[in-house]
């Protein structure tokens, strides 16, 4: 089966200014060189700490952001270069849900009429028929029909949350992205709502990219999770292989670090030196980019070489000197 | 052994024009000397409000603490006068506040505000660490001497090259290094308690391991008394030694860590565990509380928790359930337990 969504070298730079003229200096590769396959129905998780380009890559898929270079194809269509009026009908089957609530809903429109507003733009429904699909929708999302008319001040973060998702599902979305959907809630909602996210995955065969720095939440949430590391990503694979038998260092200094809420669970934490932030932002001096936090027994490549994301087994890509392709592993 | 920190039915108030908000309704809370304890609970809680009881910063008014009493180290706490209160706030309480306003100001570098934080505590006491005590020395010997020290508390909390680092200004340090930063500074008084309000919550995982680590590596090193605030149960779990679990204003249930995750008991503490993703748990299998925290202006009757309890009895729709033994070294705030035998 053809996939969903399919990102293809995506590359989204964004202009670095400097000097006394406040001139473009240089670019920062905020996505460099991302691909990856997204299947109908599945949810994809995409895992990497602040700042290294996760919700810059759901932008370039909503062409909210207009990549630098590579392909967006979805459907088997090339949606990379759409013209402006394409797009509506793109944002139709395309939706994002975002972290904030709050921020993200008209303060001064009612949930009814927030709710209803994607109606209107996309399919021009209005009057009686708009407001019965709005009630429908509150009612999936387990909104009650005494909220219509209110504001989305008078709501708690979850409810929030749930106005939001009822909006996305207006226009009947086929794939969702989810940019942090839960982390500004309280575990005992963000559980309600991860639960509803399930729940409308199965009744209408939704597809998700998940967006989170929570591994414990896209442990729970997804099929298969790619690691980003500064723009790049350094390893994909189905989730169960990522948590059980993670190969690159980054992911398993990752997935050392989840504070597990069980006291008996004896882990060898891996600590890493530095951070994102401490590390070269920019290298153009090739090598990996992981290089200067890595805890792994260095090869001298590591310093020198970029690695390319390959195949290592089936269904597994890293991008690690320490793990060859899997055609050249059996050669040996 | 007499209690570090004694906490006692603690009642807080806040005046609003909608109402009164009743934020603490009860709060018990006792560390010892050397506890590693966690303050866990859901937004609005009032985690940080009972830790700012402590060293007095709750703003008076709105807010109004009608009932109860805060002793440290045997003292009243709510009964000192506010230039007591300096003194001790600079000499026995460490604060790490979960506002990062109140934190580091980006106008001025490092060094002056860590040196600045020393010498506050220097002028506000005699508890300064050996060395210094016993003489009476120049402005400038002062000023040489917490510039010591400042360094000296950056490479305790782990900020290499911090002879040359105190120069910079906040926004040259990452969001890791900040963070050391402020606990350097809430150590310069060299504290009896170190009260951290989510020390690690805007960090990422990988950082988080790091100030967790630190944190650890300080309550043996110093053997500091912690408290630490957080909503990650996860973070209790790697890193305390006691936890107790607030729901809307009162502690409701307060054991070892372990004992916690493995036997809990109350019913709201169960219901959060449940609530966390963990290993193991296949799809589907996540479980909410359903509804949502209550409202503290007109805060349901009884046990606060009711309206949501999947074990709610009449009995907990009128009367507030005392907290009582349910095992060793561990309590609860919940009438499915009978009183102290
Ligand atoms: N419009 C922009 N102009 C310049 N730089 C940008 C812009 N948008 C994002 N960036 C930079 O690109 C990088 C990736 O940002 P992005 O928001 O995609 O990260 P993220 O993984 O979503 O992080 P977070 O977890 O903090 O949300 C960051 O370093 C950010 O500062
Ligand atoms: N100045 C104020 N006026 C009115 N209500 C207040 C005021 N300050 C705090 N509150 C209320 O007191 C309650 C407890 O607040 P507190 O900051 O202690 O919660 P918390 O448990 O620390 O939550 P969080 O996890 O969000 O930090 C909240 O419901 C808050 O709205
Ligand atoms: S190449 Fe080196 S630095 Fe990069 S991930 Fe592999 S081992 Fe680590
Ligand atoms: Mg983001
Ligand atoms: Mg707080």
């Amino acid at each position: 089966m053809s996939p969903l969504l399919e990102v293809n070298n995506l590359q989204k730079h964004f202009p670095v200014r400097g000097g006394l003229l406040n001139r473009i200096v240089s670019d920062f590769r905020a996505v460099d060189d991302v691909s990856f396959a997204l299947r109908e129905g599945k949810t994809l998780g995409l895992v990497g700490e602040s700042g290294s380009g996760k919700t810059t890559i759901g932008k370039c898929i909503l062409r909210l952001l207009e990549p630098t270079a590579g392909q967006i194809l979805y459907d088997g269509a090339d949606i990379t270069h759409l013209k402006q009026r394409d797009l509506r009908r793109l944002r139709g089957e395309i939706q994002m849900i975002y972290q904030a609530p709050a921020a993200s809903l008209n303060g001064r429109m009612t949930v009814g009429g927030i709710i209803g507003e994607p109606l209107w733009i996309h399919e021009g429904l209005k009057g009686d028929v708009a407001r019965e699909r709005v009630l429908e929708l509150m009612n999936v999302v387990g909104l009650k029909e005494e909220h219509y008319y209110r504001y989305p001040h008078e709501f708690s973060g979850g409810q929030q949350q749930r106005i939001g998702i009822a909006r996305a599902l207006a226009v009947q979305p086929r794939l969702i992205v989810l940019d942090e959907p839960t982390s500004a809630l309280d575990v005992s909602v963000q559980a309600q709502i991860l639960n509803l996210l399930q729940d409308l995955q199965d009744q209408f065969d939704l597809t998700y990219l998940f967006i989170s720095h929570d591994l414990g939440v896209v442990r729970y949430m997804c099929d298969e999770v790619a690691l980003l590391y500064l723009g790049k990503i350094v390893e994909v694979a189905e989730t169960e292989v990522i948590f059980e038998a993670p190969k690159h260092p980054y992911t398993q200094a990752l997935i050392s670090a989840i504070p597990e809420p069980d006291p008996d669970m004896q882990r060898e934490e891996i600590i890493l030196r530095g951070e994102l932030s401490s590390s070269p932002l920019m290298h153009r001096g090739g090598g990996c980019p992981f290089a200067p936090r890595c805890h792994a027994e260095k090869l001298a490549t590591c310093e020198t070489v970029l690695p390319s994301l390959v195949e290592v087994e089936r269904q597994h890509q890293v991008a690690c000197h320490l793990h060859p392709p899997i055609s050249i592993a059996e050669v040996h | 052994m007499a209690d570090l920190l004694n906490i006692d039915n603690l009642h807080l108030e806040f005046h609003t024009y909608d109402g009164v908000v009743k934020v603490l309704a009860g709060v018990d809370l006792k560390m010892q000397r050397g506890d590693v304890l966690g303050l866990v609970g859901e937004t609005g809680c009032g985690k940080s409000m009972t830790a700012l009881s402590v060293p007095r910063l709750i703003p008076m008014p709105p807010g109004k603490i009608t009932a109860g009493r805060v002793t440290f180290n045997g003292e009243d706490i709510l009964s000192k006068t506010e230039s007591e209160m300096e003194a001790f706030r600079a000499r026995h309480v460490g604060m790490i506040f979960q506002d990062p306003v109140t934190n580091l100001n980006p106008l001025f570098t490092i060094r002056e505000q860590l040196v600045d934080a020393v010498l506050y505590q220097r002028a506000q006491g005699q508890k300064v660490p050996g060395r210094w005590r016993g003489f009476l020395p120049s402005v400038r010997q002062m000023r040489k001497d917490a510039h010591d020290r400042a360094v000296e508390l950056m490479r305790l909390t782990g900020i290499p090259d911090g002879d040359k680092r105190i120069y910079d200004y906040p926004h040259q340090f990452s969001g890791g290094m900040r963070q050391r930063v402020l606990i350097a500074m809430a150590l310069a008084g060299d504290p009896d308690l170190l009260i951290a309000d989510e020390p690690t919550t805007a960090l990422d995982v990988t950082i988080q391991a790091q100030i967790l680590r630190l944190i650890r590596s300080l309550v043996k090193q110093l053997g500091l008394t912690v408290l630490l605030i957080t909503h990650n149960l996860g973070v209790v779990a790697r890193s305390c030694e006691r936890v107790a679990v607030m729901y809307s204003g009162r502690v409701i249930e307060e054991s070892p860590v372990r004992e916690l995750f493995k036997n809990p008991k109350h019913p709201y503490t169960r219901g959060l565990i449940a609530a966390v993703p963990q290993k193991d748990i296949s799809r589907g299998g996540l479980e909410g509380i359903p509804g949502m925290i209550p409202n503290l202006i007109d805060p349901p009757a009884g046990c606060r928790f009711h309206p949501r309890c999947p074990q709610v009895m009449d009995i907990c729709r009128s009367a507030v359930p005392p907290a009582v033994s349910v095992g060793a070294d561990h309590s609860a705030a919940c009438f499915l337990y009978p009183e102290d035998a």
